[in-house]
């Protein structure tokens, strides 16, 4: 009996142990054999000169495992491993509004240390007063934009943006449109459409897309600035419908503020960077990698399904991308 | 409906199915027992083995952890007083107490049987009125969830035992501490410090893990002397809960089961606010209310039941509206979306088999869990045979490792630490940190649901609460849910019964 009930114990605390492992590893799943057999035959041939990458790859996230942005990271890792011919690891490093994560890229030094960003490498150092921020890193590429939309209830009585506007200019500061939180990038494009229509509406802070999206659903607020994946399902079904698009999506007929006459551009991106001082031909093997990684089928599905817009911008295209955000962001905190 | 609910139950009733979902409600279990890990962890941890999977039993799976993780975090709560997740900090209230009292068989088994029948319920409601529930959920605007947040706060008053303004000062502890953070209107850091491991709040898993555990093994190492060291506790009765017994909490359980559905379709609130709900309410209207804390079933049986009927309640606007209302469903909405199917009206129209599916999957992972979770039980109980030293020394390591485990952030291990200690201060002063923790979190809830309020309404108080039926009622039914609780502790005279009430709270 005493046997038995020990050997239940011990039973017990393996699972235990088994599932912190689990957490330890952050969800990754047992080491990839394919990609590094097929890495022994390419090797000699792509790269010659530099002898990169010699170990597996690390591709850090500020947001936990099963995050948006971490899933995303996943599916591209995944279908990167095959051109850059190593296993490339997802590492989460969530927490301290996302200075976990870059310190310790910043700090790595094995050359196979990257970092996934997104807007919030722009937004935070801001609102946080971060001593690290873009500028603190060797921009590889831009790869995604996550795109926005103003989208009102189905029912409301403007069919197209010039309605919305016109109304909104006879009744200055009557609409609410729920948007992101102060110095978000939500936020920021309701203070530019404001600026580049001529029109006064209330911008209401909402800390989740999708808690925005209920909000217009059940005519709480009036419209919503937001992705246009987190009510993609609502305005498939017709309960939504946008009034303009602030980024083109493929195969969506919407008008884009471009089409309407406004001139600026707000791009809430996806890309990686890699640590100063990386050499320039790990940053080429890079753009080479993230290229051919679009034409894997299954990542090609993975960000179709998830309504992502795929974006290249390599190195210094990029750098003007987040200039132009924290300009935009800096003007409108204050 | 009879022919989709068949066509669904077809895609559930085969091999695969059944050993997906019957596997993903023991990792769920087990993710629950481990203080840190919650349903989310757990279901994120075995997002990256559903990618080679048949999409719906992926899913399904997730369903199966979904509920396991709801449960699991009861049966520390109950035999250890550290609870698994955060909703089951409610569970410990007095799951604990009937531990102590030895009664730890009955209040497993109560806690098992109202999961259970909290889960089957929220599965049958889903499948005749997930539509329509969906809805009522949309009709919460951010009055509605001010209205809300504040009824669930006036449970403070009552958790301070005899001196209602020891509850008050817990909770309002507990708002100040869910202010601390981004504010959530301008985006500016609050009483940070400058210290930018705390801009973005505390994680409540570190805060109540604090509070409830490490303040918990401290008072009861200091017990701990003489031959009483290691000595183990003899008095535990595994047995089950007999009919008679079950008779007494079904009623609660099918209650609070009701409340758990309701509060779980509502996006952004959550299995913590519908246990806290669920718990206060229960304890307003029992005749013996005054004895929850001290080791009543009821206690049990009512934050046991929604915190599993809001599984089911949480898949309404996941499924009917395509928007996930927390990080669990946010997750089960990734996958979804991955093997591109778009849930949503859409969804019930052109392929209802699918959510229907899920509806089925429910059901049968909550059948999964209660045979699975009475083994479990059988094989947790066990655990009292361990001698106190050597538990104490293992949960603490556990609690620690539970904290880092959840943020992968060291810091958090410190936030554990110095909770603990305000844990142990407020336990010594006979305050009830149950109310700081009900505090944190609704806190965060009311405030940025007051402010959004007032910022539609254009700073018009009286426009801006009371927009609808529902938000008046709630701010209502609060007001005076407050007022008289306040009155009756003020004048009523210290009584003997309160006064034994206190004292077996405290040992």
């Amino acid at each position: 009996m005493l046997k038995s009930r020990k050997l239940q114990i011990v039973f017990a605390l393996c699972l235990v142990f088994i599932m912190l492992v689990a957490v330890g590893c952050g969800g990754n799943e047992a080491p990839k054999e394919e990609p590094k057999q097929e890495a022994a035959k390419e090797e000699p041939k792509e790269e010659p000169k530099v002898e990169w990458p010699t170990k597996n790859i690390e591709l850090v996230y500020h947001s936990k495992a099963g995050s948006g942005g971490d899933m995303f990271l996943r599916a591209m890792a995944k279908s990167l491993e095959e051109p850059m011919g190593k296993s490339i690891i997802v590492a989460n490093k969530p927490g301290a509004a996302a200075m976990n994560a870059w310190k310790y890229v910043d700090d790595s030094s094995d050359g196979h240390t990257f970092l996934g960003v997104s807007s919030t490498l722009i937004t935070s150092p801001i609102l946080n007063n971060l001593p690290l921020d873009y500028t603190s890193f060797e921009p590889i590429a831009m790869m995604f934009v996550d795109p926005m939309i103003l989208f009102v209830n189905a029912e409301a009585p403007w069919d197209t943006f010039e309605e919305f506007v016109e109304d909104a200019k006879a009744n200055p500061g009557k609409y609410n449109i729920a948007g992101g939180i102060p110095g978000e990038l939500g936020f920021v494009a309701g203070k530019l459409l404001q600026e580049a229509s001529g029109i006064d509406i209330n911008v209401v802070p909402f800390e989740s897309g999708a808690d925005a999206a209920v909000s217009v659903l059940g005519g709480h607020v009036d419209g919503a600035i937001g992705e246009y994946g987190e009510a993609v399902n609502q305005l498939d079904a017709g309960k939504l419908k946008i009034l303009v698009a602030f980024n083109k999506i493929d195969g969506v007929d919407a008008p884009t503020v471009g089409d309407k006459g406004m001139d600026f551009v707000i791009e809430k991106f996806r890309g990686v960077v890699a640590p100063k001082g990386t050499p320039q031909e790990v940053i080429d093997a890079w753009v080479e990698g993230a290229q051919q990684a679009y034409d894997d089928p299954e990542f090609n599905q993975y960000w179709n399904n998830m309504k992502l817009v795929k974006t290249f911008r390599p190195g210094a295209e990029f750098i003007k991308v987040m200039e132009a955000q924290d300009a935009q962001i800096r003007k409108y905190m204050q | 409906m009879l022919e989709n609910l068949l066509a669904g139950a077809d895609n559930v009733f085969n091999i695969a199915s059944l050993a997906a979902i019957a596997f993903g409600v023991l990792w769920g279990i087990i993710g629950g027992m481990i203080p840190g890990i919650n349903a989310t962890i757990a279901m994120a941890l075995l997002l990256p083995f559903t990618w080679g999977m048949e999409p719906t039993n992926a899913i399904m799976m997730l369903i199966g952890v979904y509920c396991g993780g709801e449960y699991g975090g009861s049966i520390p709560a109950i035999l250890i007083g550290t609870p698994g997740t955060t909703a089951a900090a409610v569970t410990s209230l007095d799951g604990y107490p009937l531990h102590k009292q030895g009664k730890s068989g009955i209040a497993l088994g109560t806690s098992l049987i109202s999961s259970t029948l909290g889960g089957l319920l929220s599965a049958v409601i889903l499948i005749f009125i997930a539509v329509p529930l969906a809805s009522i959920a949309i009709k919460f605007g951010p009055a509605e969830y001010f209205g809300l947040a504040a009824c669930g706060l006036t449970l403070v008053c009552s958790l301070g035992g005899r001196n209602v303004f020891k509850g008050i000062l817990a909770g309002a502890i507990g708002v100040f501490i869910a202010s601390i953070g981004y504010d959530p209107m301008n985006g500016i850091p609050r009483y940070t410090m400058g210290l930018i491991n705390i801009a973005d709040g505390f994680e409540l898993i570190s805060v109540m893990m604090g509070l409830f555990a490490i303040s918990e093994l401290v008072l009861q190492a200091e017990e701990l002397t003489g031959d009483a060291k290691f000595s183990i506790q003899s008095n535990v009765d595994t047995r089950l809960p007999s009919w008679a017994i079950i008779k007494t909490f079904l009623p609660t359980a099918f209650f609070s089961g009701l409340i758990g559905v309701v509060i779980g379709a509502m996006p952004g609130v959550g299995a913590s606010t519908a246990c806290f709900v669920a718990y206060s309410e229960v304890k307003r209207w029992s005749k013996d209310g005054h004895t929850f804390g001290t080791g009543n079933l009821k206690g049990v049986a009512a934050p046991e039941a929604s915190n599993n009927a809001v599984t089911g309640g949480a898949l309404v606007p996941l499924l009917a509206l395509g928007i996930p209302g927390s990080n669990s469903t946010a997750i089960m909405l990734g996958a979804l979306m991955i093997f591109n199917i778009q849930p949503g009206p859409l969804l019930f129209q052109r392929s209802p088999e699918i959510p229907y599916a899920f509806f089925v999957a429910l059901i049968v992972a909550n059948i999964c869990l209660f045979i699975m979770g009475y083994f479990i039980v059988k094989l947790a109980i066990k655990i009292t045979s361990i001698s106190k030293p050597i538990l104490f020394a293992c949960i603490i390591a556990l609690v620690f490792t539970g904290a880092y485990a959840f943020s992968a952030d060291t810091f958090d291990i410190f936030v554990t630490f110095i909770f603990g200690l305000l844990g142990y201060m407020m336990k010594k002063f006979g305050v009830p940190y149950t109310a700081t923790v009900l505090g944190f979190v609704l806190g965060f809830i009311m405030e940025a649901n007051l402010r959004r309020a007032l910022l539609i309404s254009k700073g018009d108080w009286i426009g801006g609460l009371f927009t609808s039926g529902l938000s008046t009622t709630l701010i209502v039914l609060a007001v005076v849910a407050f007022i008289a609780t306040v009155y009756q502790n003020m004048k009523k005279p210290v009584d003997m019964d309160s006064i034994a009430d206190d004292n077996n709270a405290k040992v």
